[in-house]
C-alpha cells in the first residue's frame, strides 16, 4: 500500500487531537509545553506533506519557520518556567491565577 | 415734538433708576421726590402732546431703533402718539404723578421707601411703553413689564407670606393669558407679515374670517388676563396685598385697563369680527354683575373696591365689544380718576385705622377725617354715576350703547349692576364714615392723613367731578381714529325715561345702603346672624368658591402631578430604564468574569471552545453561501 | 496671525495648560486668569475681524491629516458658531476668575483650560472626524471635574455622564463613517469635510437612517427627553464651575450639531422627523418643568429648568425657517448666559451654607439684597421676560415653529407658564417670607469676586435683550444660507414646501450639488 497524502494528514490530525487534549487536560506546565510541541509538529507534518504533494517549497519553508519559532518559544517558556519553579516550587497550572478577573 | 415724546416716555425710567441707586441705602426723601418730579415732567410733556394732537389732529410716529430683525421679521422700538395713546398717556402720567406724591406720605414709615419708588416708576415706564408702542411686540414688552412691576409691588412686603403668594398668583395667571396673547401675535405675524399696527390692520380686511376670529380670540385672551376677566379674575382681589398706592395706580387706574386698551387699539380687527365682539360684550356684562355681587358682602375695604374695579372693567369691555370703542376709552379715563381717588382715600382710612381693613370695625370716621370723607363720598357718587359727575356721562353712555344696539339683555344686566354698584359703594361709605364709632372698641385713635397727601389727591377729585364735561371735545378728538358712532336713543322721550329712571334707581340704592348701614345696631359680624348663614351669603363671601376650586383642583393637582412625574416617572421609569440597560452590561460582565478565572487550563479550554465555535460557524456560513440557491428553493418549498 | 486665529484659539489654552503644570501653585490663579483673558480677547478679536455680511465660513484653515481617507484638519467659523465660541471663552474666563476656595486649584484650572480647547475645537471643526475628536475629548475634563471635585455621589454621576454620552456619540460616529462612505460612492473619493457633505444629496431612505444615527448622539448631549437623566446627576454632583460650563456650553454642542449636521445634510429626514421631535421637545418643556417644580434642591430646579429651555431650542431648530433657527441659535447664547448665571448664583449660596435645599433658606432678601436682586433678574430672564436676552430667543423660536404647527406651538408656549411656576415658587421659598433659620441671619452678601462673574452676565442679559441686533444680524446671515441650502437640497415635495424658499443665492449653494447613486 502506497503511503499517500491522506495518511500524512490523518497522522497530523491524530497528533493534533492528542496535542489539543493535552493542552486542555494537563495541569503540569511542562506537559503543556510538550503538548504544544505536538500541536506544532502535527501542523509541520501536514505542511511538509502538502508541500511535497504540490511540489511547492513554500510549505516546507513555513515548517522551518514554525520549528524555529517553536524552539525560541520553548527557550523563553522554559526560562520562565524555571523562574516560576524557583519561586513557587511547583509548576501546577491551577496555582497560576494572578490574572484572575 | 419728538423731544416731548421721548421726555414723556423716558422720564419715569430715569426716575426709577434714580430711586434704584438708593435701593440698598436707608430711606431718603429725595428718592421719592425726584421720581415724582420726573413724572410731573412726563405728565406735562404728555399734556403738550395732547394739545398738539387735539389741536392739529396730527399724530406723531417715531422709530427709535431696531429691536429684532431676522428673516422677514422686523420689529423696531417704534412709538406712536395718536388720539388713543395720548389719552392713555394723560391718564397714566396724571394718576401716577398723583399717586407718587401721595406715596411720599403713605410710605413715610416704610423702610423699603426707596425701593418702592423705583418699582413704581418702573411700572409707569412699562405702562408708557405699552400704550405708546406702534407694534404688537412693543405692546408685549410693556405688557410683561407691567406684569413684572405688578409682581414686585404686590409682593412688596415680601416678608408676608400672603403677599408673595398673591404676587406669584398674579404673575402666573397673567402668564396664562400672555400665552394667548403671544399666539395672537404669532397669528398676526404669519398672516399679515408684520407686527406694526398700521400695516397689519391694513392687511386684515383681506384675510379669511376664520383666521381673524382666532386672532381676535387669542388677543382677547391676553386682554382677559391683564384686565382680570372671568375666569382669570381671582388674582385682582388677592393683589390688594400690595401697598394701597399700588392698588390705586396699578390695580385700578392703569394696568388693569391695558386689556381694554388692547381691544380699543385693535378695533379694526374687532370691527371685522362682530361675533367675537358680542362675546366680549357678553362676558363684560357678566363680569360686571358677577364682580358687583361679590362686592356686596365682602368685609375687606380694599377688596370691595377691587371688585368694583373688576365690575367697571366689565362695563368697558361691554362697550368695546359692542363697537363703541370711544365710549370704552372714555369710561376708562373717567374710571381711572374716581377709582384712584377712592383707593387713595381708602389708603388714608387704612393709615388712620392702623391697617385695619374691615369696615365693620370702623364707623363714624367722618368726624376725624373730613377731607378723606369728602373725597371718598364724591368718588363714590361718581362711581355710582350720578349727574353731573364723571361716572354719569361715561356709564350712562355705555347703557345707551347697549340699548341702541338692541342688546337688551346686556342692557338690563348693566342697569341692574349700576344699582348694585351704588349700593355697595355707599355701603362702604356708610360703614366707614357714618354710624357708631365702633373703632373705639378696638382702641384705635384715627387721625387724618398729611395735608399734602390730600392736596395731591385734589386733581383727581376735580377730574372725578368735571371729567364728564370733556365728553364732546373728547369725542371730536378720538373719532379721528376710532369709529365715530354717536349713540342716540331714537326718541327723546325714551332717552329721558331711561336717564331719569337710571338716576332714580341709583339714588334708591344709595338711600337703601345708607338706611341699612348707618343704623345704630350695626355690629361686627361674628358668623351667627341669619344672613351670614344663608346660602347666598356664603356663596358670595367665598367668591363663588372659585378660588377654592382653583386651589383644590388645579394648584393641588399640578403639584401632585409634578410630584408623580418626578418620583414615579423620572426616577422609576426613565432613569431606571437607563440604569437597567447599564445593569445588563454590568451583570453580564459580572456573570462572565468567572471565565477569567486566571486558571490557564480553564482558559485554554475556553480558547479551544471558541476556536471550535468560530470554525464551525465558518463552515456553516461557507456551506450556506455555496448552497444558497438550493436553500432558497428548499425554504420556498416549505412555504417560508 | 488672523489667518490662524482659530487654531490659536483652540490650541493656545491647551498649550498654556501644559505649561501650567510647571507654574507654582500660588501663582496659578493669576496665571489661569491671564491665559483665559487672552483667550477671550482673541475670541473678541475674532468677532471684530468677522465679516457679518458673508454667510459662508471664514478664517478657514486646512491641514491634511489622512489624505487617503479625506480626513483633514479643517476649521472655520460662521455666524452660527461664532458666538458660541465667544461665549465659551467668556465663561472660561469668568469661571476661572471667580473660582472660589477649592482644593487643588492648580489642577482645576489646568482642567478648565483643556476643556476650553475642546469647546473651541468642537464649534470650529469643519471636518467630521476632527469634530468627533473634540466632541469626545470634551468629556474627559468634565468627567475629571465632576469625579474629582464633586459631591458624595460623584463617581456614579461622572461615570453615568461619560458612558451615556459616549454611547450616543459612538452611534453618531458610525453615522459619520457611513456618510463618508456614501460620499465615496457618489464621488469616488473620500471626504469627511462637512462642506463637501453639504453638496451631497442623499436618497430619502438613507437620510432617515443617518438622521437617526446622528440624532442619538446629539439628543443625549442636549439632553432630550427621555435621554436626560444623566443631567440632574451631573449637575447635582458637579462643583459650581462644572455645572456652569456644562449648562452654558457643553449642552449647546448637541443643539449646535443639529444645525450643523442634521438640518443641512438631511433636509428631507428633518422634515420627516419634525413632528416626532417637536412632540419630544414639548414633552421636554412641560414635563421637565413640572419635575423642576417638584424639586427640593435649588440646583436641581435650575438643572431641570435647563432641560426645559433646551426643549424650546430644539423646537426652534426644527421650525426649519429663518426665524426659528436664528431664534434657537440666539436662545443657545441666551440660555448659556442665563443658566450659567443661575448656576453661579446657586454656587454663591452653597459656598455660604453648604446646602442646596430650599427649605433651609427663606427670607434671604432681608440679609442678601444684592444677591436677591441679581437672582431676581436672572430668574426673570429665565422666565423669558421681554427686554431680557432669553425672550428674544424664545419668542423667535416659538414664532418660527408656529409656521409649522399651531397646536404644537400652543402646547410649547406653556413654557412661559410652567417656567414661571417653578421659578417663582423657588424664588419665593428662598428669598421671601421671614428668616426662620438662625444660620441665615448673618450671611454675607455677594462679594467682589462673585460680582466679577455676575455683573458681566447681568449686563449681557439686559444688553442683548434690548439690542440683540449685533448678534442676531450675524446669525441671521448664516442661517439664511443654511435654510436656502436645505430648500435646494430637499427632494420630497413636503420638504420643499415646509422649508421656505429664500431667493438670494449664497456661497454655499453656488457649488454644484451632486447626486448620490
Amino acid at each position: 500500500m502506497e503511503i499517500g497524502l491522506n495518511h500524512y494528514l490523518v497522522l497530523s490530525t491524530i497528533l493534533f487531537a492528542i496535542g489539543l487534549v493535552g493542552v486542555m487536560r494537563r495541569k503540569n506546565l511542562l506537559m503543556l509545553f510538550f503538548a504544544t510541541e505536538i500541536l506544532l509538529n502535527s501542523v509541520n507534518i501536514s505542511f511538509a506533506a502538502i508541500s511535497h504533494y504540490y511540489g511547492d517549497l513554500t510549505g516546507q519553508m513555513f515548517a522551518f519557520f514554525v520549528i524555529a519559532i517553536a524552539a525560541s518559544e520553548v527557550a523563553v517558556g522554559l526560562g520562565l518556567l524555571i523562574v516560576w519553579h524557583k519561586k513557587h516550587n511547583n509548576i501546577d497550572l491551577d496555582n497560576m491565577s494572578t490574572m484572575r478577573g | 415734538m419728538e423731544l416731548f415724546l421721548y421726555t414723556a416716555l423716558f422720564s419715569p425710567l430715569v426716575g426709577s433708576l434714580f430711586a434704584a441707586l438708593f435701593g440698598a441705602s436707608p430711606k431718603t426723601k429725595i428718592a421719592g421726590i425726584v421720581p415724582s418730579a420726573l413724572l410731573g415732567v412726563s405728565f406735562l410733556s404728555s399734556l403738550v402732546l395732547l394739545v398738539l394732537v387735539m389741536g392739529t389732529g396730527l399724530t406723531l410716529h417715531v422709530e427709535m431703533m431696531t429691536w429684532m430683525a431676522t428673516g422677514d421679521l422686523y420689529i423696531p422700538f417704534g412709538f406712536v402718539v395718536d388720539q388713543v395713546s395720548v389719552t392713555m398717556m394723560i391718564v397714566v402720567t396724571l394718576v401716577s404723578t398723583v399717586v407718587h406724591v401721595y406715596a411720599i406720605g403713605y410710605m413715610d414709615h416704610d423702610k423699603g421707601f426707596n425701593r418702592f419708588f423705583s418699582y413704581l416708576s418702573a411700572f409707569v415706564f412699562s405702562m408708557m411703553i405699552l400704550v405708546m408702542s406702534d407694534n404688537f411686540a412693543g405692546l408685549f414688552i410693556g405688557w410683561e413689564g407691567v406684569g413684572l412691576c405688578s409682581w414686585l409691588l404686590i409682593g412688596f412686603w415680601y416678608h408676608k407670606e400672603s403677599a408673595s403668594w398673591a404676587a406669584n398668583e398674579a404673575f402666573i395667571m397673567n402668564r396664562i393669558a400672555d400665552l394667548g396673547m403671544l399666539i395672537g401675535i404669532f397669528l398676526v405675524y404669519w398672516n399679515t407679515g408684520t407686527l406694526q399696527y398700521k400695516e397689519a390692520f391694513a392687511v386684515m380686511p383681506s384675510l379669511d374670517n376664520a383666521i381673524l376670529t382666532w386672532m381676535g380670540i387669542f388677543l382677547f385672551i391676553g386682554a382677559m388676563g391683564k384686565s382680570a376677566q372671568f375666569p382669570l379674575h381671582t388674582w385682582l382681589a388677592d393683589a390688594m396685598e400690595g401697598p394701597t398706592p399700588v392698588s390705586a395706580l396699578i390695580h385700578a387706574a392703569t394696568m388693569v385697563t391695558a386689556g381694554v386698551y388692547l381691544v380699543v387699539r385693535a378695533n379694526p380687527l374687532y370691527n371685522l369680527i362682530p361675533h367675537v365682539g358680542l362675546f366680549i360684550a357678553s362676558l363684560g356684562a357678566f363680569v360686571a354683575l358677577f364682580a358687583a355681587s361679590m362686592a356686596l358682602v365682602n368685609r375687606d375695604m380694599k377688596r370691595v373696591i377691587a371688585y368694583s374695579t373688576l365690575s367697571q372693567l366689565g362695563y368697558m369691555f361691554a362697550a368695546a365689544g359692542l363697537g363703541a370703542y370711544w365710549v370704552a376709552l372714555f369710561h376708562l379715563m373717567a374710571h381711572a380718576f374716581f377709582k384712584a381717588l377712592l383707593f387713595l382715600g381708602a389708603g388714608n382710612v387704612m393709615h388712620a385705622m392702623h391697617d385695619e381693613l374691615d369696615p365693620f370695625k370702623m364707623g363714624g370716621l367722618s368726624k376725624v377725617m373730613k377731607g378723606t370723607f369728602l373725597m371718598m363720598t364724591i368718588a363714590s357718587v361718581a362711581l355710582a354715576g350720578i349727574f353731573p359727575l364723571a361716572g354719569f356721562f361715561s356709564k350712562d353712555l355705555i347703557l345707551e350703547v347697549a340699548f341702541v344696539e338692541h342688546h337688551y339683555i346686556i342692557y338690563s344686566v348693566l342697569l341692574f349692576t349700576a344699582a348694585l354698584t351704588a349700593f355697595y359703594s355707599f355701603r362702604l361709605v356708610a360703614l366707614i364714615f357714618h354710624g357708631e364709632e365702633r373703632y373705639k372698641l378696638f382702641g384705635i385713635h384715627p387721625h387724618e392723613a398729611y395735608k399734602f397727601m390730600l392736596v395731591a389727591m385734589s386733581p383727581l377729585l376735580l377730574l372725578a367731578i368735571i371729567a364728564g364735561a370733556f365728553k364732546m371735545s373728547y369725542f371730536e378728538m378720538v373719532s379721528k381714529l376710532l369709529p365715530a358712532t354717536e349713540y342716540h336713543v331714537h326718541s327723546a322721550a325714551t332717552y329721558w325715561i331711561m336717564t331719569i329712571g337710571t338716576q332714580l334707581l341709583v339714588i334708591l340704592a344709595i338711600a337703601y345702603a345708607y338706611k341699612k348701614y348707618t343704623s345704630r345696631d350695626i355690629a361686627v359680624p361674628d358668623g351667627t346672624s341669619k344672613m351670614e348663614n344663608s346660602f347666598a351669603y356664603k356663596l358670595l363671601i367665598n367668591q363663588y368658591y372659585i378660588p377654592y376650586f382653583y386651589q383644590e383642583y388645579i394648584v393641588k393637582a399640578y403639584r401632585e402631578l409634578s410630584e408623580v412625574f418626578w418620583t414615579k416617572i423620572d426616577q422609576k421609569v426613565v432613569d431606571a430604564t437607563v440604569d437597567g440597560i447599564a445593569n445588563v452590561f454590568y451583570q453580564t460582565g459580572e456573570r462572565t468574569r468567572v471565565m477569567q478565572s486566571g486558571n490557564l487550563s480553564t482558559m485554554l479550554k475556553w480558547m479551544v471552545a471558541g476556536t471550535v465555535a468560530l470554525l464551525s460557524l465558518a463552515v456553516v456560513f461557507g456551506l450556506a453561501a455555496r448552497y444558497s440557491g438550493e436553500i432558497r428553493v428548499f425554504l420556498s418549498g416549505l412555504g417560508v | 496671525m488672523l489667518d490662524h486665529i482659530l487654531s490659536i484659539l483652540i490650541f493656545f489654552p491647551a498649550l498654556a495648560a501644559m505649561l501650567g503644570f510647571v507654574v507654582h501653585k500660588d501663582s496659578m490663579r493669576s496665571y489661569g486668569v491671564a491665559v483665559a483673558t487672552i483667550e477671550f480677547a482673541l475670541s473678541l478679536w475674532l468677532w471684530f475681524a468677522f465679516d457679518s455680511t458673508i454667510s459662508g465660513m471664514q478664517f478657514m484653515e486646512q491641514i491634511a491629516l489622512v489624505p487617503t481617507f479625506g480626513i483633514n484638519y479643517i476649521v472655520g467659523v460662521d455666524g452660527i458658531s461664532l458666538f458660541i465660541i465667544i461665549l465659551a471663552s467668556f465663561f472660561t474666563m469668568i469661571g476661572i476668575a471667580s473660582l472660589g476656595e477649592t482644593k487643588d486649584v492648580k489642577n482645576m484650572i489646568i482642567t478648565l483650560l483643556f476643556l476650553q480647547m475642546t469647546m473651541a475645537g468642537v464649534f470650529a471643526a469643519l471636518d467630521a472626524i476632527v469634530f468627533y475628536l473634540f466632541w469626545e475629548l470634551s468629556l474627559v475634563p468634565m468627567l475629571y471635574i465632576i469625579g474629582a471635585w464633586g459631591g458624595p455621589l460623584r463617581i456614579y454621576a461622572s461615570v453615568k455622564f461619560f458612558l451615556y454620552t459616549f454611547a450616543g456619540s459612538l452611534v453618531m460616529l458610525v453615522g459619520m463613517l457611513f456618510m463618508a462612505y456614501f460620499y465615496f460612492q457618489a464621488t469616488g473619493q473620500w471626504s469627511f469635510a462637512i462642506l463637501d457633505w453639504y453638496r451631497l444629496i442623499l436618497p430619502e431612505s438613507f437620510q432617515l437612517w443617518l438622521f437617526v444615527a446622528f440624532f442619538l448622539g446629539f439628543a443625549i448631549k442636549v439632553p432630550m427627553f427621555p435621554f436626560h437623566t444623566w443631567l440632574p446627576y451631573a449637575h447635582g454632583q458637579a462643583p459650581t464651575i462644572g455645572s456652569v460650563i456644562l449648562a452654558a456650553i457643553l449642552l449647546k454642542m448637541g443643539t449646535y450639531a443639529f444645525i450643523r449636521f442634521s438640518l443641512p445634510l438631511f433636509p428631507d429626514a428633518s422634515v420627516y422627523f419634525m413632528y416626532p421631535i417637536a412632540v419630544l421637545a414639548i414633552i421636554m418643556i412641560i414635563y421637565t418643568a413640572m419635575v423642576a417644580y417638584a424639586q427640593k434642591d435649588i440646583k436641581q430646579v435650575v438643572a431641570y429648568s435647563s432641560v426645559s429651555h433646551m426643549g424650546v431650542i430644539i423646537l426652534g431648530t426644527f421650525a426649519l425657517n429663518v426665524e426659528g433657527i436664528s431664534g434657537s441659535i440666539f436662545l443657545m447664547i441666551a440660555h448659556g448666559v442665563v443658566s450659567g448665571a443661575l448656576f453661579f448664583l446657586v454656587g454663591v449660596i452653597y459656598d455660604r451654607r453648604h446646602t442646596k435645599y430650599m427649605s433651609e433658606f427663606g427670607g434671604l432678601a432681608h440679609v442678601m439684597p444684592r444677591y436677591a436682586t441679581i437672582f431676581g433678574l436672572m430668574m426673570m430672564a429665565s422666565v423669558g421676560l421681554p427686554l431680557t436676552i432669553n425672550f428674544v430667543g424664545e419668542f423667535l423660536s416659538l414664532l418660527g415653529f408656529y409656521k409649522q404647527s399651531h397646536v404644537l406651538t400652543l402646547l410649547a408656549g406653556t413654557a412661559i407658564i410652567v417656567g414661571a411656576i417653578y421659578m417663582l415658587s423657588a424664588y419665593k421659598k428662598m428669598f421671601f417670607g421671614v428668616i426662620t433659620k438662625d444660620e441665615n441671619r448673618n450671611l454675607p452678601d455677594v462679594n467682589k469676586r462673585e460680582l466679577l462673574a455676575l455683573i458681566p452676565l447681568a449686563i449681557i442679559t439686559v444688553w442683548l435683550g434690548i439690542y440683540p441686533k449685533p448678534v442676531l444680524g450675524t446669525i441671521d446671515t448664516s442661517v439664511e444660507a443654511v435654510v436656502s441650502l436645505m430648500h435646494e437640497k430637499a427632494i420630497s415635495k413636503e420638504a420643499k414646501s415646509r422649508i421656505p424658499n429664500i431667493a438670494n443665492e449664497t456661497d454655499m449653494t453656488k457649488n454644484s450639488v451632486e447626486e448620490a447613486h
